[in-house]
């Protein structure tokens, strides 16, 4: 008997890396035990008039309700819930000081437009010399992203999107974010990060994150000055804008490792902050995905590889910008295709149990020669378990965060 | 040192003392003593005993220990043990090489209608000076040039040395290094020199031993920082620097102290840039995009890598400290009164880029975000180390001992390999020249580069680098054995950037 997969993603990085395993390809209405999947086939195979149901023997790359994580304004709104839910149950992660949250001020400050008007404005007001950015809620790549630096913009803004007879886009509701207006910066250049997260339950939690990751950087030096608030190539990192930059270098693809990274910083800033921002990106990834822990139906056939989007400050914090559920499998260099590769091959490596065969009774514990570049992030149901030494043996750096809960 | 014993410690003695006072931070530390002797501390009845007392609290001491320690190590001199050879023709082969250099500059010149120096317009000025910071953005399109010549054309070059000593015919000169009448060092050789390597010592940049090892590697190394005595500094690399001690560490051990002179002269080399365009700028700029600027590892550097170049191509300094002397022509700034002051030594540093010379100071970009630390780590390695990788001397750090070292090496550990080479006609020097030309910088990944690095500045050698060619051949051995054309060896060793410099060392070099 043979494994067999399904794709509807024309990506020969997943086509190579399953061969590789000796799986055999099958059409969508044939007995699959993989299907790696765009999240609309992954839509209509989970929704209830496709009557499908699937069997211990398949798993699929997406939970159903992703979005609560992936779109913009449910990542914050779940965010928002999560702390005051901690902050409810007296739980120390919550604690504030100077009115923010100690360990969980994360993300940017961030409304969803047009129904958080009233408070934007309010936060607006605090400190009106600040830059805001617009994006829209369902959108990704960059596409539709604009900064503003004055109320009158974002009235105007509005105003004018409404005489446009697009229903449609008219109904589009955005996110505003303070602008993270002091980026680190290297070699002048404005960067943020994409690292790859791996989630095989929800309930209990159990997250690995990817060792390699990249730094895209823009093109064009980071200023800013009002006068290029509008130049997309200063302030977006996303390769989907930048490749269109004069400045676009496609051997490289504005793409520095991760590890060359942290060569750089411990190198000139020490390894204390640099160990130090690397746990605390971790400590992010954790409660973003605890913050939706609740609310993600835990469908034991999923798994879900997201690339997060992360922003490092000059004082070497991180901030998260936001979650995909289908970071892209493009690759734009030499380099990126060995990573997009690696990373299809390590996150098979985990989802499959040691019989080889997808099953979603196996308790989903890999061994650590399974996680090859991937490091356990957290896994509730070994730190339930308590057994320090298995949580070892897997390798769970992060478990003691967990102590006080 | 044994040719400084020789002439006895007398004269070594006054030989450091002229050169320590012909230094340009010389006058600043007499200040600094004379201070010391009008303070309270140093008393005239006890004169001597106070002062020197003083002297070490105040650190002068150290600071003068220092400067000793670097004398010594850049005016290192032959150690032949064969004092019948004739290494005369070294030194006529590199002035040839240079006159053929210096006529293609010259012939590169003319083809493209330009002259070698010429004074800058000031609006040209005015564009190169706000643009400082972000030299990618000057506008100078240098499509046409190209670079003068590249690693393989050098070891055209190195390959053709005829030693007039060597008389041997079996042996096939443009193949192999084996009848130059050089001695270099044989594996017990290097294994002693190598110790810590040889004996298996725990060293940093081996994944075996844990974070427990690295925290006691810093908590010494910080020991070694507060003494900042170079020699200790030097031995402490030998087992592996943490990467959060390297840029102190290696400023240290290279003696790149930053001080005043050394900012105002560095400023005064950017201001030379600003005044002259010259013919070799456009050639390190032609380098730069040819390497970092396409480079996923060191592209984010690239603007600091302009600044870093252009002022170190007009850095006589170099020209005057270089031990092989390099040829230079002198030239009169276009357009003037062939006067002294319009004229100018071309290159002014004597150093002519090949094709990938940047990668001598792009891995050093991980450790500094100051362009002038950087600058004067890059130029001190410079001057201690990598001029002898491009050009012809019989010194025995230089590129010809390296290629013989290698071959030996390799004829010695896998005698299968060389004759496998043998049989096909393809010399293994070739191969892998470039790596040993740059260093292995752009071929191994920067943590790997840099860990190389400090073992050259520990063992005070470039053996290493021969050493660890021949290792990563064996290393692929099997895979080198079944292919026969060039351009598929080449393939078996294209990406190394898998390999893991210090256990392999350490495997080659164990007992
Ligand atoms: N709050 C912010 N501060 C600074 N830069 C931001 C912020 N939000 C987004 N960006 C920049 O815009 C890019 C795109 O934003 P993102 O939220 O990832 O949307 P998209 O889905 O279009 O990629 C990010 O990669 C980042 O460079
Ligand atoms: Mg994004």
């Amino acid at each position: 008997m043979k494994v067999t997969f399904c794709t509807d993603l024309d990506k020969s990085v997943v086509v190579t890396n399953c061969e590789k395993r000796g799986w055999v390809q099958v059409g969508p209405e044939d007995d699959w035990n993989i299907y790696w999947a765009g999240t609309l086939t992954c839509k209509s195979l989970f929704s209830v008039d496709s009557g499908y149901r699937m069997s211990d023997a398949q798993i699929i790359n997406h939970f159903p309700n992703h979005y609560e994580i992936s779109r913009k304004d449910l990542l914050v709104k779940n965010i928002k819930r999560y702390r005051r839910e901690l902050e409810k149950e007296g739980n120390v992660i919550a604690e504030k000081g100077d009115s923010k949250y100690l360990h969980l001020d994360f993300i940017p400050v961030t409304f969803v437009l047009p129904a958080d008007y009233n408070m934007f404005v309010e936060e607006y007001r605090k400190s009106p010399q600040s830059t805001w950015i617009m994006k829209p809620c369902g959108r990704s790549q960059g596409s539709g992203i604009f900064l503003i630096n004055k109320l009158s913009k974002l009235k105007k803004w509005s105003r004018d999107t409404k005489h446009i007879f697009q229903p449609q886009l008219a109904k589009e509701s955005y996110v505003i974010s303070r602008y993270i207006d002091n980026p680190l910066l290297i070699g002048g250049k404005k960067f943020d990060m994409r690292l790859y997260v791996l989630v095989t339950s929800f309930r209990p939690l159990k997250a690995y994150q990817f060792k390699h990751g990249f730094c895209r950087f823009c093109t064009v030096k980071y200023d800013s000055s009002v006068a290029e608030l509008d130049n997309m190539y200063v302030h977006l990192t996303n390769v989907s804008v930048q490749k269109h930059g004069g400045e676009y270098n496609s051997i490289h693809g504005g793409k520095l490792s991760v590890q060359n990274l942290r060569l750089h910083l411990e190198s000139t800033r020490g390894k204390e902050v640099t160990e130090k921002l690397f746990d605390q990106i971790s400590w992010l990834i954790i409660h973003s995905l605890k913050a939706v822990q609740p609310v993600i139906a835990s469908d034991r056939h999923c798994f879900e590889c997201y690339g997060y989007d992360i922003i490092i400050d000059n004082k070497l914090k991180p901030w998260l910008i936001e979650v995909n559920a289908s970071p892209s499998l493009t690759s734009t260099t030499a380099n990126d295709r060995i990573l997009k590769y690696k990373l299809l091959d390590n996150i098979f490596s985990i989802i499959v149990p040691p019989s080889g065969f997808p099953d979603t009774r196996w308790n989903k514990i890999p061994t650590k020669e399974a996680m090859k570049d991937f490091e356990l992030l957290i896994d509730e149901e070994i730190i339930q378990n308590e057994d320090p030494e298995t949580s070892e043996k897997y390798g769970a750096k992060y478990s003691s965060m967990y102590r006080w809960r | 040192m044994e040719e400084l014993k020789d002439k006895g410690m007398p004269h070594t003695s006054q030989k450091i003392c002229d050169s320590i006072q012909k230094h340009p931070s010389y006058i600043g530390f007499i200040e600094e003593v004379q201070k010391l002797v009008s303070s309270s501390n140093v008393s005239v009845n006890n004169f001597n005993e106070t002062l020197m007392k003083a002297m070490r609290e105040k650190g002068i001491e150290c600071h003068m220990k220092n400067n000793v320690f670097h004398w010594v190590a850049s005016n290192k001199k032959y150690k032949m043990d064969s004092p019948i050879v004739d290494l005369a023709f070294f030194k006529r082969a590199q002035v040839q090489w240079d006159k053929r250099i210096h006529k293609s500059l010259n012939s590169m010149c003319s083809e493209l209608g330009i002259t070698l120096a010429r004074a800058r317009s000031s609006q040209d000025r005015e564009e190169l000076s706000e643009k400082w910071g972000e030299l990618s953005n000057y506008d100078i399109d240098v499509s046409k040039y190209r670079p003068v010549y590249a690693p393989k054309d050098f070891l055209e070059v190195l390959l053709h040395l005829k030693s007039p000593n060597c008389k041997v015919y079996d042996i096939d000169p443009n193949w192999e290094f084996a009848h130059l009448p050089i001695k270099v060092k044989d594996l017990p050789e290097l294994r002693q020199h190598y110790g810590e390597l040889s004996r298996g010592e725990q060293i940093l940049g081996t994944h075996t031993y844990g974070t427990l090892f690295e925290a006691e590697r810093i908590q010494i190394g910080e020991r070694v920082l507060a003494q900042h005595y170079a020699p200790v500094a030097q031995e402490y690399l030998k087992r592996g620097c943490p990467k959060n001690l390297r840029s102190e560490m290696w400023s240290l051990v290279l003696g790149a102290d930053i001080n005043m002179i050394q900012s105002e002269y560095y400023e005064s080399l950017k201001n030379h840039t600003l005044y002259y365009d010259l013919m070799i700028d456009k050639l390190i700029i032609k380098d730069i995009q040819l390497t970092a600027s396409n480079d996923d590892q060191y592209f984010v550097f690239e603007d600091v890598l302009y600044q870093v170049m252009l002022c170190f191509m007009r850095d006589g300094d170099i020209l005057k400290h270089i031990s092989s002397q390099p040829g230079y022509m002198q030239v009169i700034l276009k357009g003037k009164q062939p006067t002294s002051e319009n004229t100018m030594t071309f290159p002014p540093s004597g150093v002519i880029p090949f094709h990938g010379f940047t990668m001598y100071a792009a891995p050093i970009c991980y450790l500094f975000q100051d362009p002038l630390k950087l600058y004067y780590v890059f130029r001190a390695f410079y001057l201690r180390y990598w001029h002898r990788l491009h050009r012809v001397c019989g010194h025995e750090q230089g590129i010809v001992s390296i290629c013989l070292l290698f071959e030996r090496l390799l004829q010695k550990f896998e005698p299968a390999l060389w004759h496998h080479f043998r049989e096909i006609s393809i010399s293994p020097i070739k191969v892998v020249f470039k790596w040993l030309m740059r260093a292995f910088s752009g071929h191994l990944p920067p943590e790997q580069v840099l860990q190389l690095w400090d073992l050259v500045l520990a063992y005070d050698s470039l053996e290493v680098i021969a050493l660890l060619a021949v290792i990563i051949m064996i290393f692929r051995k099997d895979n080198l054995l079944q292919v026969t054309t060039l351009t598929n060896i080449e393939s078996v060793l294209a990406d190394i950037s898998s390999i893991n410099v210090i256990p392999l060392l350490q495997m080659a070099l164990l007992k």
